[in-house]
């Protein structure tokens, strides 16, 4: 027992002997006189010019006059709860988002749009001659008008641009 | 386990109760408190009868330490604060200038200050512990002095230690605690003798 009071003032005593160590200085007064022995001679290599008497027996007395302190259990424990429950629900959180997002790619789902986005792939094909003037009427419903942004305004304006003397030829009739 | 981690435990066996372990950390702290307060208070009774206010202000306070801090700081504040009170209660001024911080009281040096002012009798028993303390290492074996030695004055862990004595880490526990031993096999004489009166 002498060595193990030594390592556990130390500091160094295996945790699962600590429990059993400090329960016999209960039960045993003599572990205590070994703990006093041991610590006074750290004190004494330490400083040798400043030696204290031994208070705990004037200490000791003292607190026969004081009530048993008893810290409320709900300090330490519901500090335990409060860092264990906000780390349940953060990793309960992500285990939801984590399943809601495996839920929107469900395996049925899945293969649909793969084909859908296989389908909205642009393809490159020639073009005809005769779908130019098609393809000029319906670009704005194309996938690249939003790209373009005003480019494909643009285009339409000079396309129209033939267009925009054709107001002139009433003038023109007036003239006349 | 560090040392801090086994004062945690006996402020948890006093927190439920456990009076025995309270004692046992006045037996550890004791010096070093009376050591920090004599810093302030020069007259060696009253030094004392302010270290054991502060232990008793400690006690009842322990219900509301949540080991955020080590023990040891909370404890030195607590005696740095009823030093000061039992000053100014007096109307005396701390003999410093300076701030003082509980962080640094374990390493604060200044040997003409820190000296208590004893009484011959306490005088004569403290030159007479030193004397057995130290005539007792030099008779140690080589080993077991140099361990003993290394944890005491160096504060070295008993993994370093065994890396300076290239030796087991379970060889430097067993030296530690035989010097220790040896050294309390000369001492408890002189201890048992003096009961009550000083040790």
């Amino acid at each position: 027992m002498k060595q193990e009071i030594s390592a556990l003032m130390d500091g160094e005593l295996f945790e699962d002997d600590v429990g059993m160590v400090l329960d016999q200085f209960k039960r045993d007064p003599a572990t205590r006189k070994n703990w006093v022995a041991y610590h006074l001679i750290g004190d004494v290599l330490r400083q040798p010019d400043h030696i204290h008497s031994d208070l705990s027996a004037k200490v000791r007395e003292r607190m026969q006059d004081e009530p048993v302190v008893l810290a409320p259990r709900g300090h330490a424990v519901k500090q335990k709860m409060r860092t264990f429950a906000l780390s349940a629900v953060a990793s309960l959180s992500a285990v939801g988002v984590v399943a809601w997002m495996s839920l929107q790619i469900s395996p049925e789902i899945a293969p649909q749009m793969a084909m859908q986005q296989a389908a909205l792939r642009p393809a490159s094909m020639q073009i005809q001659p005769n779908s130019e003037d098609y393809l000029i009427a319906h670009q704005e419903f194309s996938p690249s008008a939003d790209v373009n942004g005003g480019a494909t305004y643009i285009r339409a304006v000079s396309y129209s641009s033939d267009e925009a003397t054709l107001p002139s030829k009433p003038s023109e009739n007036q003239a006349k | 386990m560090t040392e801090r981690d086994v004062d945690q435990q006996l402020v948890e066996r006093v927190q439920r109760g456990d009076k025995h372990a309270f004692d046992l950390l006045v037996s550890k702290y004791q010096r070093k408190l009376g050591r920090l307060i004599s810093r302030f208070v020069r007259d060696s009774a009253e030094a004392e009868d302010v270290t054991q206010d502060a232990f008793i202000k400690a006690y009842r306070a322990l219900p509301g330490f949540r080991g955020e801090s080590a023990f040891y700081t909370w404890l030195y504040r607590i005696g740095i604060n009823t030093a000061k009170n039992h000053l100014l209660a007096n109307k005396r001024r701390a003999p410093t200038s300076t701030p003082f911080d509980a962080d640094d009281a374990e390493s604060f040096e200044e040997a003409s200050l820190l000296r208590e002012v004893s009484t011959p009798e306490n005088e004569l028993m403290s030159k007479q512990v030193v004397d057995v303390v130290q005539a007792s290492l030099l008779q140690l074996p080589e080993d077991l002095r140099s361990a003993l030695t290394l944890r005491e004055i160096e504060g070295l862990s008993y993994e370093e230690i065994a890396s300076v004595m290239n030796c087991p880490v379970g060889t430097v526990r067993s030296r530690i605690f035989r010097a220790r031993e040896a050294v309390a096999e000369n001492l408890r004489p002189l201890l048992e003798t003096s009961k009550g009166k000083r040790w």
